[in-house]
């Protein structure tokens, strides 16, 4: 929002910036479920539910958002945080290695799966689409095989060694804030440099507005694509990681929520289906989003029987608002050109 | 249905084009010539309770592979579509040859048509795990091995409410899954017969497998309402979730935790006192049980007397958590 100000307060410039949709779609389920859960979902107590919910998501939102901007899809990040979770606990917890040694191995994993799913994408050339949803069965199978072939048992208990527990399963200001919450402001930040400050941020615009243009003016569309890729799979190791530490055991059937609520994230913070389009605070809303609807109803004292339903005419509402503001963003762009 | 870790997810578009089902010999000689095949359907090979039942039907199959006969065991790769899934199992496991099916009606109405093909084919069918006498009865089976949801619930809230926990809130994870509800309905009539309360928070399955979603919305319930005391959830990973939340709502010490099942973690914090006890189904007994019986009778006409066998509940708190602690150790308990 800054830029824009910057520029001249016009209100025309500021609703055409790509992620006033997604602040517009985060304000209103704020407001709706401020009123509807009053004090308690505004106290600390209140924002740390659904902020730390956001942080895990959005630390696998934007790097996936990356990755969709670039026009590819990744479904295999639910498989590869269980993965990472039960490397993490295997090594450090079952065989019991120092815990440093379990979370290098977690994220290595997390980033050789992600490498895996671009190679095989570029070479062959099929959509990701189905590469990385044969990726997000393989790896649970493999999981499952090697779990139980190892510890003989699908859920793994782990504790850290200190500092690593404060690092990644601590709980900050009065036991309320995630750690995670410090990650996810991190990954936006880096998220946010590679897409803005690096010609690398440049090349995924390109590739994801058209893949065959890019390629002519002699971007490593390849090399690009693996490396996202290999980020997605980083963000899905590190929540991992964090999950594992913070609840002191792994799971084989862990994570698989996090394909769909990513991709959710990423469309409700503005990002197209199509690639090309997308920015960092959008994505970052778009979490936001997700996660005041995703816990908002608790404080609503509702009958928790309707928190899908309301989810999801939310998360419709919020990617209709969305729209209407990208189009006018988009056509706003157009009449400036044509002049 | 009946199983500890609800797979209730729409886990994937796709997953119903692929293949569905996994079949794994256990421990056996290749060739049964002359012995009995035993088939058991079971759930997921993923789920922690799952895992549990399959090694008693592993060391069950010991046996059965002494007597030169072998055990196989067949499970869903998921649960989208259990009944129907479980109903294909039977067939396939009536058209391998089975002399004896083991297998858990969960979705009676889905699994019955195929049962009976196998009864009417003279193989003798043990229900396990889910479906109780009732079932047994419909499809003239051989007997019920397993536990009682409705039972374990209520001796659950009585427990709570003898030990001063008076207003109970029931994580249901599965909400709609007939076993988990029986579980919670279980709880809060236990609950009501001592005098005392409770309600349950169904969480949905755009949940599954997020701790930390669970986590904060057992949060805001217990912000939400502060007459609640007790907490009691239907899965292992979701009591590591519900401790959690108990001491971001700081309430640590005022909400008693118990849960549904075992795992190192649960006796680990009921033999620290954060954790007032666990309810055990001792599922490595069904898988055991259910898998003898059904060779026996197959082989030699032996079976038990009593209908149904009730393999729990069987509540472990801090006077007897020390021995179970070995049992979970093995991935027997």
């Amino acid at each position: 929002m800054s830029q824009s100000t910057k520029k001249g307060l016009s209100l025309g410039s500021l609703v055409r910036r790509p992620e006033f949709g997604a602040l517009i779609g985060a304000l209103a389920v704020y407001i709706f479920f401020a009123v509807a859960g009053g004090p308690d979902f505004m106290n600390i107590g209140g924002t740390a539910s659904w902020l730390n919910v956001s942080a895990e998501l959005g630390i696998i939102a934007l790097p996936v958002a990356m990755v969709m901007i670039a026009g590819d899809l990744d479904l295999s990040v639910g498989s590869i945080l269980a993965s990472s979770s039960m490397t993490l606990a295997i090594v450090s917890g079952y065989f019991g290695l120092p815990t440093w040694i379990g979370i290098i191995a977690a994220l290595a994993f997390g980033v050789l799966v992600g490498l895996i799913n671009g190679i095989v994408v570029t070479k062959t050339n099929l959509p990701s689409f189905v590469v990385t949803l044969a990726t997000q069965f393989g790896v649970s199978g493999i999981t499952l095989g090697f779990t139980r072939l190892i510890t003989g048992s699908t859920s793994v208990p782990f504790t850290a060694d200190q500092p690593f527990q404060a690092m990644f399963g601590s709980m900050l200001f009065g036991d309320k804030f995630e750690v995670a919450v410090v990650w996810w402001i991190i990954m936006a930040i880096v998220v946010s440099i590679v897409l803005y400050k690096s010609p690398f941020g440049n090349w995924i615009y390109a590739i994801g507005g058209d893949v065959v243009s890019a390629r002519a003016t002699g971007i490593p569309v390849s090399k690009v694509r693996i490396w996202l890729f290999a980020g997605s799979g980083f963000g899905a190791a590190l929540v991992a990681v964090i999950q594992t530490t913070l609840y002191s055991s792994a799971q084989v059937s862990n994570g698989q929520s996090f394909v769909f609520n990513s991709i959710i994230a990423v469309v409700i913070g503005g990002v197209l289906l199509t690639g090309g389009y997308g920015s960092t605070i959008g994505v970052t809303l778009g979490t936001i989003t997700f996660g005041i609807v995703n816990q908002g109803i608790y404080y609503t004292g509702w009958n928790a029987d309707w928190a899908a339903l309301i989810l999801g005419i939310l998360l419709l509402i919020a990617v209709l608002t969305n729209n209407t503001f990208r189009r006018l963003a988009i056509s706003g762009g157009k009449k400036k050109e044509k002049k | 249905m009946k199983f500890t870790r609800t797979a209730k997810v729409a886990s994937l578009l796709a997953v119903s084009a692929l293949a569905l089902t996994t079949a794994t010999g256990i421990a056996t000689s290749a060739q049964a010539a002359g012995g009995v095949k035993v088939y058991v359907i079971g759930g997921m090979p993923s789920d922690p309770f799952w895992s549990v039942v399959k090694r008693g039907a592993e060391s069950a199959g010991a046996a059965v592979s002494a007597a030169g006969g072998s055990v196989t065991w067949l499970g869903p790769q998921n649960y989208d579509n259990l009944g129907p899934d479980a109903g294909k199992l039977v067939d396939n496991a009536i058209s391998a040859g089975a002399d004896a099916i083991v297998v858990a009606d969960w979705v009676p109405a889905a699994e019955n048509p195929a049962i009976k093909r196998a009864v009417a084919a003279h193989i003798p069918v043990v229900i396990y795990n889910a479906g109780g006498t009732a079932a047994v009865k419909q499809v003239k089976g051989l007997t019920y091995i397993g536990s009682d949801e409705s039972v374990a619930g209520k001796a659950g809230g009585v427990y709570f409410a003898t030990h001063g926990v008076k207003n109970v809130l029931c994580v249901n994870t599965g909400p709609g899954n007939a076993n988990y509800e029986a579980r919670c309905n279980g709880i809060i009539a236990g609950e009501k017969s001592k005098g005392g309360k409770g309600k349950q928070l169904p969480l949905p399955a755009s949940n599954f497998g997020n701790p930390t979603a669970v986590s904060n919305a057992v949060k805001a319930a217990l912000t939400k309402d502060k007459t609640i005391t007790g907490v009691i959830t239907l899965g292992v990973q979701d009591a590591d979730s519900s401790a959690a939340a108990i001491t971001a709502a700081g309430r640590a010490g005022k909400v008693k935790l118990a849960t549904f099942d075992l795992s190192s973690n649960t006796l680990d914090r009921i033999g620290a006192g954060t954790q007032l006890f666990a309810i055990d189904q001792q599922p490595w007994l069904q898988g055991y049980l259910a898998t003898s019986v059904a060779w026996q009778y197959a082989q030699y006409g032996i079976k038990p007397a009593t209908s149904p066998v009730l393999t729990g509940p069987a509540i472990v708190d801090k006077s007897n958590v020390a021995v179970v602690k070995s049992g979970v150790a093995g991935g027997v308990r």
